[in-house]
């Protein structure tokens, strides 16, 4: 196509600030159309997540190795606090042992159903966020393996966060240290509710407690289940310190996620997409003229 | 380095070098590098491709290649804010395009100095771009790390694309 010099020096000097103006009001406004941003999303990381998968694959391999290396220095220390830990653990399993049969016994008495998981679901980190504002994680597990918006990812420490986007094959999980998590929680032993805000730093922050709850370090938090979102009694972390703020330290090492188990719950108090106010389903569902 | 007698002789394939590997890039700093909290402060190997050609070739680097690096580390990284990275790099891009004649024919470490000064200019707009958004003080820490990690890979990222360079002739063979 020929076009002429001063048109196309023109549209030369006219791109640069286009561009700049479209990404700058994208990236204020883009909060206003959340659903399309997220459709788009969710289909490029469907699209994308077999190459980041083989993408992983040589890192995933020399980082395995280090961790050899790693194991084989540490095997002997690692022993010595295993056998300690064993000798922990047995005289819990005893403890355990007693309190299932004293726990269904009680049950028993109440005809108490339990409230269990349905199903799970083993994924595995394929993308990071790579930014210094972000905490959130790309995993290989979608909507074809079951997982819906909401559910609990989790490892064998503790909670980790929840699926906020979905793919066919992808879902991005939120993690509870992410500026935008809010979980209710609960203080165990106290049974006093409250919030479990992220704000970006390793340890979120406890809101929202009654001024003259005895908080203090090493209390256990676990989800409270209200809203529905999470069943009551995930293990989330313990209280680490209570100066000024109080900040809990998670039982899921976030910094090294490689795996984490989605489980259904068989809960469904996640809104839908049409219940968020002024989304585009929204719009849809309560104005059929348009 | 001087390129400048290949300048018009590179064929298609040779001309999409930086292009391409300003979006690989781009996609490399989305890799689980399984490093404790890699991630939050994971280089940023799109704004050494972009400095790197910017200074280099920027004849071959479009504008709309910068934006589409941005928007799709955007998309792909999970922001609130599509559209900050690309506007982050389209920024970038001007500024370093306005500077060019410094970096020119000069030793490395000018080349690497530069780039810190890029770093911090590009990760202090984000934080602060962020912290008004949410209307929350961010921990300024994570940037802190980001900034020092990515001019640290600088030199690995800058060999990185000075090999895809130095292919280019090869390629238009």
């Amino acid at each position: 196509m020929r076009v002429s010099a001063p048109v196309r020096a023109t549209v030369q000097r006219l791109t640069l600030p286009i561009l700049i103006f479209i990404s700058a009001l994208l990236a204020v406004l883009g909060k206003a159309d959340v659903l399309l941003f997220d459709r788009v999303r969710v289909l490029l990381a469907d699209t994308l997540a077999p190459v980041l998968q083989v993408a992983g694959e040589p890192i995933a391999s020399v980082s395995n190795a280090i961790g050899v290396v790693e194991d084989v220095v540490t095997v002997y220390r690692q022993n010595q606090e295993l056998e300690i830990e064993n000798q922990r653990l047995l005289q819990w399993q005893q403890v355990a042992r007693r309190l299932e049969s004293e726990n269904e016994e009680l049950r028993n008495l109440v005809r108490f159903a339990p409230q269990g998981a349905v199903s799970s679901v083993a994924a595995q980190v394929i993308a990071d966020s790579g930014g210094a504002f972000l905490r959130n994680v790309l995993v290989d597990v979608g909507r074809r393996d079951g997982v819906a918006r909401g559910q609990p990812a989790m490892t064998g420490d503790g909670l980790v966060g929840r699926v906020i986007e979905l793919g066919d094959r992808t879902a991005r999980i939120l993690l509870l240290t992410d500026i935008n998590s809010h979980i209710p929680v609960v203080v165990e032993g106290t049974h006093e509710r409250a919030m479990l805000d992220g704000d970006n730093s390793d340890q979120p922050r406890l809101v929202y407690v009654q001024p003259k709850t005895p908080v203090k370090p090493g209390d256990r938090i676990v989800t409270s289940g209200s809203g529905g979102v999470f069943p009551p009694g995930l293990p989330v972390g313990v209280v680490a310190s209570v100066k000024g703020m109080i900040r809990v330290e998670l039982y899921a090492d976030l910094a090294r996620l490689e795996m984490v188990r989605i489980v259904n719950y068989g809960l469904d108090g996640v809104l839908p997409e049409t219940a968020i106010p002024g989304s585009r389903a929204a719009r849809a569902r309560t104005d059929p003229a348009r | 380095m001087s390129y400048s007698w290949h300048r018009d002789y590179f064929g298609f394939v040779a001309r999409m070098v930086p292009g391409t590997t300003t979006i690989l890039f781009t996609l490399m700093s989305l890799l689980p590098f399984h490093v404790p909290s890699f991630g939050s402060i994971a280089p940023s190997f799109a704004l050494m491709a972009v400095f790197h050609w910017t200074v280099y070739r920027p004849d071959l680097l479009p504008l709309g290649v910068v934006f589409l690096a941005g928007l799709l580390l955007d998309l792909l990284n999970g922001t609130p804010y599509v559209g900050l990275s690309a506007l982050v790099l389209l920024l970038v891009r001007t500024g370093v395009l306005s500077q060019r004649r410094v970096f020119s024919r000069r030793p490395f470490s000018v080349l690497w100095l530069g780039f810190l000064g890029v770093a911090i200019g590009a990760f202090v707009f984000e934080w602060a771009f962020v912290s008004l958004m949410q209307v929350h003080f961010m921990v300024p820490r994570s940037f802190v790390f980001q900034t020092l990690v990515t001019a640290a890979c600088f030199p690995i990222g800058s060999y990185v694309l000075a090999l895809a360079h130095r292919a280019m002739p090869a390629l238009s063979a």
